[in-house]
């Protein structure tokens, strides 16, 4: 066994040392430095993990030559994690991709660095791409040393480090020694976004990358399609029982007594209740169901009325909220006299648009077993986004120390942005169960629950002034959005309890559950002299006036806050176009200077057969049996990506039902790390767009979510599908990587809108486009 | 007791027959593919084949379908179904064509509503070996109880899974004519 003679290294900042020398095998693993407020993460982790040696682990180089690595990152069905993140690890180490066997995510047990499962190629794979950088630069200096020469002189490829004739594969680097190398971070892991790596290693140029754009299959589709892959849904411990919720009739209902459970029907429940949480355990799942709906039946609540109803939301946001109370924030691309410019304009174009509250509506309604200890300890096993800030709930929830409490994490049903702050709902309730009745408990809830218990995306209404010169030149740009906070991360279960839980939302609790609405809609028409957006928050709607301090509990869904604004800017911009009698298209490209975004909009004029003219269309009507068509387009600027979009819909005004018939989306994410995987993600979020252009909105009345089912909250469906049309656009030299799916969903309801409105002549300011919400906009 | 024929094997089940054929399946025989989803009959992600046809196993009581005659086919099961049909030998990864081609074309997101899909695929495909786009759209919105809904929005992805599995079907019998 060959010997390196160093016993520690400093490597930009990380310390590489050895903890020793083994007759068998040998690796080097990667860790977080952890500030002394942190121990715990240590601590727990030797308590709780299978190999307590390893557990916080980053990154292990092995002497097989195979490597792991571990994110605190769940994948949701974007593949992200198994395949993106490989890749760009593997591209950053010098390995070849098929090196990396094990990737190990989410449970906080086992990944050491928290966090949540958004801004996946955005933010959080930037730290693993640093914590590769930090490891292949601690593999150089072994190499160094041990061939003695500099580390400048030293090649990788391949995995295998050469200089002159001399060669050693990474495995054997580190094969018969203990390595361990310990790199600089700062935060916790707990904390919303978890753990960041500081410091500065040197990044492979993008130029000299191999793996990281090749269209790679996602190795966990395998698992899935057999059936061989648990989902969250499927775990079942030793002594589980299976629990169902007796959710109150209304958001602001507190119990007055709870129903009778008749023990002769059902021999084998048990009724828990703990504050206004009332729920049911039963050894049988379908007796647990029967159960807790006979229990429901004799339950008596407090009656409750705070909400406006859907139907009046827009005229009580517009007229009963005092928009005052809680400050507004300003746009970053705030610039001139917005109001003076357009007070001077040729031509002024002023209007208000309205988005509703959507739900996130997961085709498997939220589901977690709780197993509470005797000694107090707890394991959640669930789906979530964020499995650390989970984990961090639950021990608030029950006044212990987070060291108690674990979470593991499956493959679940899509998201959407609802777990991103730990909970989906069920997950607390399914702990307090636990307790009570001193085994396992799931607790799953019925698709009614999953719709009425669940937060929802944010509604928001917008004002929209620009003002055009006499040559269509748009000189200023105003916009005003109004709406309530997009971020209540507090465990529902726990609020029915009176358990601790964080803070409700308020105009002075930190970010991001702030009651301030920011702005949120990167802007990108910088030719436009005169901008200014503001944004007005309020409470949620519902809170003051609910015993609980809960109303419609909002939350951050697909591109949040960002596609409540976005609608009505792109919705608005085409407007103004045809006020100037220009076209859309090349409107947008005149009031930009960004040459990716023109670029892109030049491209999709070509891939959707764009016709350059004025809206409305020529053959507008906004009467009549027959269908009329028009085109639309959108754009959008998120996580580093420029994206355009165009959709072409056929209206029938009698009726007013919209086909949506071709979808062309043009996307510059940057760096393309996978275009295979990415194409799937496009496409899918691009019709998950259009099911919420065509069909969502929550609805409810003074107290309650009416939204109990598929037929009350409607989802797009297969015989509803447009061509899809998609040109991905690979740009290296930006150096940053492309984010999928969540993108595309924003840019289909304006460009739909936009083909109503050329297709008709009439603007369509309000969402989803229904019907019996474009009739009436036809007739307006 | 009543007696079940799941993927071709027997099983002995306790549930009382009112009991949601779902919830027999999953917490009695572990045949955990059919997902719950909405307990309606709204969404068909717990879809299953009775005798070739698809139903759903959230509302349908498992006392009805527990007959000697009676075959119920799980995602589990497509293997062996596909197998037995076309008298060929079983290995440990042995695919039916329409999981090949959900694999081959990176069809599934979260994959959740995928057993249901793969099911509808699978009856379509036994009745009608080249369906076209329209027909393949039909049988997923308005063929059976519901639509089968697919919330990340996979339905392109599914329509190329099922002209795929189409094509790989007909040269597999190409293949053994």
């Amino acid at each position: 066994m060959s010997q390196i003679n160093f016993d520690a290294a400093t490597i930009y900042g990380a310390k590489l040392s050895r903890r020793g020398f083994l007759a068998a095998g040998g690796a080097l693993a990667v860790y977080a430095t952890l500030a002394p407020r942190d121990a715990f993460a240590q601590a727990s982790a030797a308590s709780h993990s299978l190999d307590p040696t390893r557990s916080s682990s980053w990154i292990e180089i092995r002497a097989d030559n195979t490597v792991q690595f571990r994110t605190g990152k769940c994948d949701f069905g974007q593949s992200s994690i198994y395949v993106a993140y490989p890749q760009i690890v593997a591209e950053e180490l010098g390995v070849p991709l098929e090196a990396i066997t094990s990737v190990i995510s989410g449970d906080t047990d086992r990944t050491p660095d928290g966090g949540g499962t958004f801004g996946l190629l955005r933010t959080n794979v930037v730290n693993l791409r640093k914590v590769a950088a930090y490891t292949r630069e601690a593999i150089l200096e072994l190499a160094a040393q041990r061939f003695g020469v500099p580390k400048p002189q030293l090649t990788i490829k391949d995995g295998v480090v050469s200089a002159g004739s001399q060669s050693m594969t990474f495995g054997r680097l580190v094969q018969g020694q203990d390595l361990k190398l310990v790199i600089p971070v700062r935060g916790n892991a707990t904390d919303f976004a978890g753990l960041v790596v500081d410091g500065d290693p040197p990044l492979k140029p993008v130029s000299a990358y191999t793996i990281v754009g090749k269209p790679l299959k996602n190795p966990s589709l395998a698992g899935k399609v057999t059936a061989k892959t648990m989902y969250a849904t499927d775990v079942k411990l030793p002594g589980m029982w299976h629990g169902r919720i007796v959710h109150p009739p209304t958001l602001g209902s507190t119990l007055v007594k709870a129903g009778r459970l008749d023990g002769k029907k059902f021999p084998n429940s048990r009724i828990v209740v703990t504050g206004s949480l009332v729920g049911v355990v039963a050894s049988d799942e379908w007796e647990a169901i029967q159960a807790a709906k006979d229990v429901a039946a004799s339950t008596e609540w407090t009656p409750w009325k705070g909400l406006p109803g859907h139907e009046g939301l827009f005229e009580y946001l517009r007229e009963k909220i005092d928009w005052s109370a809680v400050p507004v924030t300003q746009g970053a691309a705030n610039k001139g006299d917005a109001a003076a410019a357009i007070s001077g304009a040729a031509k002024v174009h002023s209007a208000s648009y309205e988005f509703p509250y959507l739900k996130h509506a997961p085709i498997g309604p939220a589901v977690a077993v709780g197993d509470v200890q005797a000694d107090g300890t707890v394991t959640v096993h669930t789906n979530t986004q964020n499995p650390q800030y989970l984990r961090k709930g639950i021990a608030t929830m029950l006044n212990t120390s987070i060291e108690n409490v674990v979470i593991r994490t499956y493959a679940g049903s899509g998201h959407y942005g609802r777990s991103n702050g730990g909970n989906a709902g069920a997950e607390d309730e399914a702990v307090l169960l636990s307790k009570a009745v001193g085994r396992p408990v799931r607790v799953q809830w019925m698709r009614p629950e999953d719709l009425q218990w669940s937060t929802q995306g944010s509604a928001m209404y917008s004002t929209v002034r620009i003002g055009l010169d006499r040559d269509g030149r748009v000189v200023g740009y105003q916009s005003d959005h109004f709406g309530p906070p997009m971020q209540d991360d507090r465990l529902i279960g726990a609020v029915l309890a009176g358990l601790p839980t964080i803070n409700a939302p308020s105009a002075t609790v930190p970010a991001p559950h702030q009651a301030q609405l920011l702005v949120r809609d990167n802007w990108v028409y910088h030719q436009i002299p005169n901008v200014a957006e503001v944004g007005h928050g309020t409470l949620q709607i519902g809170q003051q006036a609910s015993p609980l301090h809960t109303g419609l509990r909002d939350h951050s869904m697909r591109t949040p806050i960002q596609f409540q604004q976005n609608f009505p800017r792109e919705v608005a911009m085409t407007e103004a176009a045809a006020l100037a009698r220009l076209d859309a298209l090349q409107f947008r490209i005149d009031q930009t200077n960004e040459p990716r975004l023109k670029d892109i909009l030049t491209r999709l004029r070509d891939a959707s057969e764009w016709q350059s003219r004025p809206s409305p269309s020529p053959d507008a009507a906004s009467s009549g049996d027959r269908p009329v068509r028009g085109r639309g387009v959108s754009v959008i600027f998120r996580d580093n990506g420029f994206w355009a979009c165009a959709g072409h819909a056929a209206v029938t005004p009698s009726t007013g039902v919209v086909k949506v018939e071709r979808m062309t989306l043009v996307v510059d994410p940057g760096i393309v790390v996978n275009p295979l995987q990415l194409k799937r993600q496009v496409e899918a979020g691009c019709l998950m767009g259009v099911s919420i252009a065509l069909h969502e909105e929550v609805p409810f009345d003074e107290g309650a979510i009416t939204a109990r089912d598929w037929l009350t909250y409607p989802i797009l469906k297969m015989a509803e599908m447009p061509e899809i049309k998609l040109v991905l656009v690979n740009r290296p030299e930006t150096g940053v990587y492309g984010q999928g799916s969540e993108t595309a969903n924003a840019l289909a309801a304006s460009a739909i809108a936009n083909a109503v409105f050329d297709a008709t002549g009439k603007p369509v300011r309000r969402l989803p486009l229904r019907p019996d919400l474009v009739k009436r906009a036809l007739s307006a | 007791m009543l007696t079940l024929t799941v993927n071709g094997e027997k099983k002995q089940v306790a549930s009382a027959p009112d009991t949601p054929l779902l919830y027999v399946l999953r917490d009695e025989l572990g045949i955990m593919s059919p997902k719950f989803g909405c307990g309606l009959a709204q969404c068909g992600a717990c879809s299953v084949l009775l005798d070739g046809v698809e139903i759903r196993s959230c509302i349908t009581p498992v006392g009805p379908v527990a007959t000697a005659t009676s075959e119920i086919t799980t995602v589990e099961g497509l293997p062996a179904r596909w197998a037995k049909q076309h008298a060929q030998a079983m290995t440990e990864s042995s695919l039916h064509p329409v999981q090949e081609a959900w694999i081959e074309q990176q069809v599934p997101q979260c994959g959740f509503c995928q057993f249901g899909m793969m099911i509808k695929a699978t009856e379509l495909l036994e009745r009608n070996a080249a369906p076209s786009d329209d027909e393949i759209k039909e049988a997923f919105t308005t063929s059976g109880p519901s639509a089968h809904l697919c919330r990340c929005g996979s339905y392109a992805a599914i329509l190329e899974g099922v002209r795929h599995a189409a094509s790989l079907i007909a040269n597999k019998n190409k293949s053994l004519v």
